[in-house]
């Protein structure tokens, strides 16, 4: 850093500092607010740390149930990977590696579902879950959540695959290995970046969704920890502290997950393309 | 390739099975449903396009479109260029960046619900940042999610916290895909910044802008997590969107036959809208 740049390094700084001030101040404060203590947290003028340091907060929310929602949280994002991966990664290589007639309606098809966001398909769902009898049940949210979240793994997987040396897969179909072998024992482990990136952007998607939980779940013993939350919002209403403390008990481990595994999330967002 | 196009359909079908089931099943009887008068779960007499000529000429409907349309264009416009600039802004690769695009992310990467409500909890009295602002820089902002117009703006200023990041992730995908070499080129010839900027970068980046643009403009049409946990839909409407409509006719009036006709308008808008995105797609891929 030269004298000259100064200047302007400095305004660089100050305006990354702001940056991160706007991005991280509620979340930072959610998060010193959820060990305070009512009085505290309705102070009129604010503070950051807390007088006194509790986690009474925490004990409240967790004798209400929260224990519960993390479990269904927990199992259901689990079996919507689970299934996305099982049927993207099959799915994918059919794509990436065979001309086949309809290729491009499918692909298509694959487009078209990944864009279009949940919230309009709600009450169509909606509509037939109860006809199938699946509203309120886990199974019935796992079989929509993949439903939604597949298209981006295939798509996530099929760019990939295309990445990857076809040679090395006919050696391996000439040394007798069959079509399944080939997937299972050559492909998918070279594919591991690509299974990487679509688990943790399928595992997102689970963990955090509420729009389409809120509408399928209703009975207290199937509820996932957003539902939990925004239960909470109408019982806890004025009172804060909980309400905080169970928002952090969702982010901090995602925050985590994130932050060590960035440059994975990245390539859901844009539609594919890892980089291995 | 040497097997045909039976072999394919074995990779696929279970992948097939599962969006025919879970997408566009509920799409089909969706359009059945909306065709019917329907009274919790009671499939009525069929009325043909009566529950979309009611729909449509309901004053609270058309009130909500008009909303839907000044938010989602309102939040684009400032979810867009806030999103350019930090694209600009972090686009080199150094630590200090990598760990800025990190943290401009976490809003993102959160779940909706609970940045609605972290937001929700700043703006409200309760947390006493307003009236601290008020008698700091002498303003007078009154509680602000019981002013149309603050809420409207309160509801902007969650779209922007929260995807300004995701604008940025896809615009710096579109600007590291300009080769160097064109920019380097320039630069001997004696153009500055602004016009490589300007005759360079700006027509180059224009796919992936018009990506950008339709996805987020999907998103805000569509986002219900917003107005519900932040504003409610109030005060007296004034942040009450499409989506939020349809999820209370639908979940709250149980009229299953006008929430399904409204569901069905608003996928006949992201219809329209995937396939701009299509051709965008397809001309990147001509480019």
């Amino acid at each position: 850093m030269t004298f000259k740049d100064l200047p302007g390094n400095l305004i660089r700084l100050l305006i990354s500092m702001l940056i991160a001030a706007v991005a991280l101040m509620p979340i930072v404060w959610g998060l010193l607010s959820s060990f305070k203590t009512p009085q505290d947290i309705l102070r009129t003028v604010p503070q950051w740390l807390p007088n006194t340091f509790t986690w009474q907060n925490y004990a409240s929310i967790f004798k209400a149930g929260t224990g519960g929602y993390i479990f269904n949280s927990v199992l259901v994002s689990g079996g919507t990977v689970a299934v996305c991966l099982a049927l993207g990664s099959i799915a994918g290589y059919g794509l990436a590696r065979f001309e086949f007639a309809g290729k491009r309606a499918v692909t298509v098809a694959i487009i078209a579902v990944m864009s279009i966001p949940v919230a309009s398909l709600l009450i169509p769902t909606y509509t037939m879950m109860a006809e199938a009898g699946l509203v309120n049940t886990r199974t019935g949210l796992i079989l929509v959540y993949s439903a939604y979240q597949l298209p981006i793994v295939i798509w996530i997987m099929a760019t990939y695959y295309q990445t990857l040396p076809e040679e090395l897969e006919w050696s391996a179909l000439i040394d007798g290995y069959t079509r399944t072998q080939t997937l299972t024992k050559i492909v998918l482990p070279l594919a591991k970046p690509a299974l990487i990136a679509a688990t943790l952007f399928v595992l997102t998607f689970a963990w955090n969704d509420f729009v389409v939980a809120v509408t399928l779940l209703s009975s207290d013993t199937v509820r996932t920890l957003p539902i939990g939350i925004y239960n909470f919002l109408g019982f806890y209403g004025r009172e804060w502290g909980p309400l905080l403390a169970a928002s952090m008990v969702s982010i901090v481990p995602l925050v985590a997950l994130f932050v060590v595994l960035q440059r994975f999330f990245v390539a859901g967002m844009t539609g594919g393309g890892v980089k291995g | 390739m040497i097997e045909g196009s039976r072999s394919a359909y074995k990779y696929l079908w279970p992948a097939l099975a599962l969006e025919a089931s879970f997408v566009f099943a509920p799409l089909v009887l969706s359009i059945y449903y909306s065709l019917h008068k329907v009274r919790y779960f009671e499939l009525g007499a069929v009325v043909w396009l009566g529950n979309y000529l009611d729909v449509l000429s309901h004053p609270v409907f058309l009130n909500s479109l008009l909303v839907t349309l000044a938010f989602s264009l309102t939040a684009l416009f400032f979810t867009f260029v806030t999103g350019f600039g930090l694209a600009l802004f972090l686009n080199r690769d150094g630590p200090g960046n990598v760990l800025l695009r990190t943290v401009v992310l976490i809003p993102y990467v959160i779940a909706m619900l609970v940045g609605s409500m972290l937001l929700k909890w700043l703006f409200s009295a309760d947390a006493g940042l307003i009236a601290m602002a008020n008698a700091y820089f002498r303003l007078s902002i009154p509680t602000i999610l019981a002013d149309p117009t603050y809420a409207m703006a309160a509801l902007v200023a969650n779209a922007i916290w929260r995807d300004s990041a995701f604008a940025m992730i896809m615009l710096m995908a579109g600007l590291k895909s300009i080769s160097p070499s064109l920019i380097a080129a320039a630069r001997i010839d004696g153009a500055n910044q602004w016009m490589i900027f300007r005759r360079i970068i700006l027509p180059l980046l224009k796919p992936a802008m018009l990506i950008t643009m339709v996805r987020l403009l999907l998103h805000f049409a569509n986002v219900l997590t917003f107005p519900l946990i932040l504003t409610g839909g109030g005060p007296n409407n004034a942040t009450d969107t499409v989506a939020l409509r349809i999820f209370r006719v639908g979940f709250e009036d149980y009229d299953l036959g006008r929430a399904n006709a409204m569901a069905i308008l608003l996928c006949i808008f992201n219809v329209c809208a995937v396939m701009l995105l299509l051709a965008a797609f397809r001309k990147r891929k001509a480019t």
